[in-house]
């Protein structure tokens, strides 16, 4: 759980991604289609948070080399959301504007944030979160 | 008595694998080769849930759920775009059409169209 970063809180589901090949990115979209299911997204939206997730892994195979992608549950307050998040090393001292543009204009409306944390290893961070009504069955659930 | 799933997809083969998935759990399955055809069955004999592929001969899947999501006789038959085209730009465009999942084609796709027909209470 410490290699999860972000500025929220987490809860479960906590699943890990290493991603190596491109077969990887299909188990990357099934696992946040999983975590995104026990969250209790609606199929819309993990079919969203599934694409976000691929996408991301995609991004990290084009390194060369090994990365895990984190899936996660998030809290802040009594909101509840799905994390998806990788250490992305390869940009150090790149303008973390210029990757969240690049970021938005690939990713669109897939998810509600995202985040680029930190300089040395700049970690990238997408959330989306639970409406309202379905927040709070999660929150209720994950007590 | 079974529920009827209409399933539009032009491959035979790719039909015959979702036909047995879906009657795997007990759906009966209808097919139509292209969009057009899949819109007229719709409209002449509602089925419980389409099941769209995207890419089709002379009407895309995503024009095909618009005019489903558009016509009152249709609008609520719910729609799972089952697709190769998997990327952000692809997936939006198919929820933006009205479509209640999109999912990839890949090894798991079985499994995802099954939990998803639970999800929508086509499956007890």
């Amino acid at each position: 759980m410490s290699d999860i970063r972000g500025p929220y809180h987490t809860r479960p589901p906590i699943m890990t991604v290493k991603v190596e090949d491109s077969m990887d990115i299909m188990i990357v979209r099934d696992t946040a289609r999983r975590a995104s299911s026990l969250l209790g997204f609606a199929p819309a939206h993990r079919a969203q948070l599934s694409s976000a997730a691929a996408t991301l892994a995609e991004l990290v195979l084009k390194t060369g080399e090994a990365h895990t992608i984190h899936l996660n549950g998030v809290i802040e307050g009594t909101r509840t959301g799905l994390q998806i998040s990788s250490e992305t090393p390869w940009l150090a001292g790149v303008s973390a504007n210029n990757v969240l543009v690049a970021l938005r204009s690939k990713l669109g409306d897939l998810v509600d944030e995202i985040i680029l944390e930190g300089r040395e290893t700049p970690v990238i961070i997408m959330v989306m979160w639970l409406d309202e009504a379905q927040s709070r069955e999660a929150f209720d659930d994950g007590e | 008595m079974a529920l009827e799933v209409l399933l539009v997809e032009d491959s035979k083969t790719q039909a015959a694998q979702i036909k047995e998935t879906l009657e795997s759990v007990g759906l009966r399955v209808r097919i139509a080769y292209d969009g057009p055809d899949g819109i007229r069955e719709a409209i002449e004999n509602p089925p419980a849930l389409v099941v769209l592929d995207v890419k089709l001969p002379s009407m895309d899947g995503f024009q095909v759920c618009r005019r489903l999501k558009r016509n009152p006789a249709t609008q609520d038959i719910p729609v799972i775009m089952l697709t190769e085209k998997a990327g952000p730009q692809a997936t939006m465009s198919g929820l933006r059409a009205g479509a209640d999942d999109y999912i990839p084609k890949d090894i798991f796709a079985s499994e995802h169209l099954i939990n998803t027909l639970q999800e929508l209470g086509i499956l007890e």
